[in-house]
């Protein structure tokens, strides 16, 4: 049996998939979003000041974005892992899939630079490289590109 | 004798439905006055009145759509009539969205510079447009149950007109069978959540204590961002609505949506145009009241729940 198989075969991938509770597949898919929106939202807001929205709050405010960041991604990677395990051998091979979890860890990828950038950041500095602003402008476009696959591939990959 | 628990969605409907025409009036006679007195406050609390008009329209068309679906089986309401005025209400609808966008940003602006600009003639007019189309469809409402007073040719037992002419049929008809339109609208409602999802947490976060050093001032400019976010998501959600309104309006998490939208919008206005934080920030650091804090949090928590009445909807009840 295929590692894939294994997955989807296990007692939580099939409650997930196959259980009429609303605490199932409802519940871990709305956690999904929640998690996405706050996520993608606070990196959001970190490239708009970088691009030069509200270029007044000095880098170092932005200290929260990343504790933000480590729960919301936290919860989507296991509500995440959930949603794949249940439909595993359909979304394993599947090109939509795989190109949404390559914008993933772009995105995520992004984040690391993005956050030395801001603890390093003195007390009351504003200023921001042009580097820094490719960065910001790398994060908006491959999230942008994360969400749109993923949502996607409901209709894709059905 | 019926209880006043016993309403439905028609009894809402007819509640509701003079909040934009009578609104209207209301704003544009506030306009007027603080234009003749050329009085700044009187001048915000016409712009407040429309924007709260604008959210208030949501639930007047929403449950118009409820009443269309309640009533539809009875043999002495015109099909065509209620389909008439339901064109009607979109347009009145559509403007008074706007006039009520180009009011928020006009406090917006009112708040950062301390006078409303250019923009207020700019809302004022739109007003009277969003009027004049609110009160045609209105008149064309009042003709479902009253076809004799009425111009529309639709009177019940009439032959059928084409549906397919009427524009809330169209948009449906390309919802429905556009291979990309609705996904590709699932797609920037989804985006849009999030822009708006990251502006107010930044703006709540604030408020909580988080980003103490930073004035007010700075996390308010964000503000518009929030406010592009949610925009997309109006007329996403609006795309859905008239794609497939069956599909929403038996639906109870769809209510809760509305009722959670229509506490985030206060909140929005309420964001947008509060002066404590920015005298506070002239005292040297704004540290938020406890009932300021305590709206923080219920303004992060009605926009979860707006999320969670979208998502589930799909797998909660329908009980209506």
């Amino acid at each position: 049996m295929g590692v894939l198989a294994w997955l989807e075969s296990l007692p939580l991938s099939v409650w997930v998939h196959e259980s009429p509770s609303v605490w199932a597949q409802p519940t871990v898919l709305t956690l999904h979003t929640m998690g996405m929106g706050v996520l993608v939202g606070a990196c959001w807001v970190l490239d708009l000041r970088l691009l030069g929205i509200s270029r007044n709050i000095p880098l170092s405010a932005f200290r929260w974005v990343f504790s933000t960041v480590a729960v919301s991604l936290s919860v989507n990677v296991v509500t995440g892992a959930l949603l794949f395990a249940q439909r595993a051998t359909s979304l394993g091979l599947a090109i939509p899939f795989l190109i949404k979890m390559l914008l993933v860890v772009a995105s995520v990828a992004t984040l690391v630079p993005l956050r030395s950038l801001v603890l390093r950041s003195d007390p009351g500095e504003c200023e921001v490289s042009g580097s820094a602003r490719v960065l910001a402008i790398a994060s908006i476009v491959a999230w942008s590109g994360a969400i749109t696959a993923g949502r996607l591939l409901a209709y894709l990959v059905p | 004798m019926p209880s006043i628990t016993d309403v439905n969605i028609a009894h809402l409907h007819l509640l509701l439905n003079h909040v934009p025409t009578v609104g209207s009036v209301v704003a544009l006679g506030l306009l007027l006055l603080a234009f003749v007195r050329r009085d700044e406050p009187l001048k915000r609390a016409g712009l407040e009145v429309l924007f709260v008009i604008a959210v208030l329209t949501l639930p007047v068309y929403i449950s118009g759509v409820g009443a269309q679906q309640k009533l539809a089986d009875r043999p002495e309401l015109s099909d065509t009539a209620i389909r008439v005025h339901q064109d009607a209400a979109l347009a009145g609808f559509t403007v008074a969205e706007f006039a009520g966008f180009v009011a928020w940003i006009a406090l917006w602006q009112s708040r950062r510079r301390g006078r409303a600009a250019g923009l207020v003639p700019a809302a004022a007019l739109l007003t009277v447009v969003a009027l004049l189309l609110m009160t045609r469809a209105a008149n064309l409402g009042g003709e479902i149950r009253h076809p004799e007073i009425g111009t529309v040719a639709a009177v019940a037992g009439a032959p059928p007109v084409d549906t397919a002419q009427f524009v809330t049929s169209k948009i449906s008809a390309i919802m429905v069978n556009s291979p990309w339109a609705w996904p590709a609208s699932e797609t920037v409602h989804f985006l849009g959540l999030s822009l708006s999802f990251g502006v107010l947490l930044a703006v709540n976060l604030r408020i909580l204590g988080v980003m103490r050093h930073v004035p007010f001032a700075n996390v308010h400019r964000l503000l518009p961002w929030g406010m592009l976010g949610f925009g997309t998501n109006l007329i996403t959600g609006m795309l859905f609505f008239v794609g497939q309104p069956k599909q929403y309006i038996d639906s109870a998490p769809f209510y809760w949506k509305v009722v959670f939208l229509m506490i985030a919008g206060a909140n929005f206005l309420y964001l947008t145009v509060f002066t404590k934080a920015w005298t506070g920030d002239r005292e040297g650091g704004w540290d938020a009241s406890a009932a300021d804090k305590a709206m923080a949090v219920l303004s992060l928590f009605s926009w979860l729940a707006v999320l969670y009445g979208g998502r589930m909807l799909p797998f909660i009840g329908h009980a209506f």
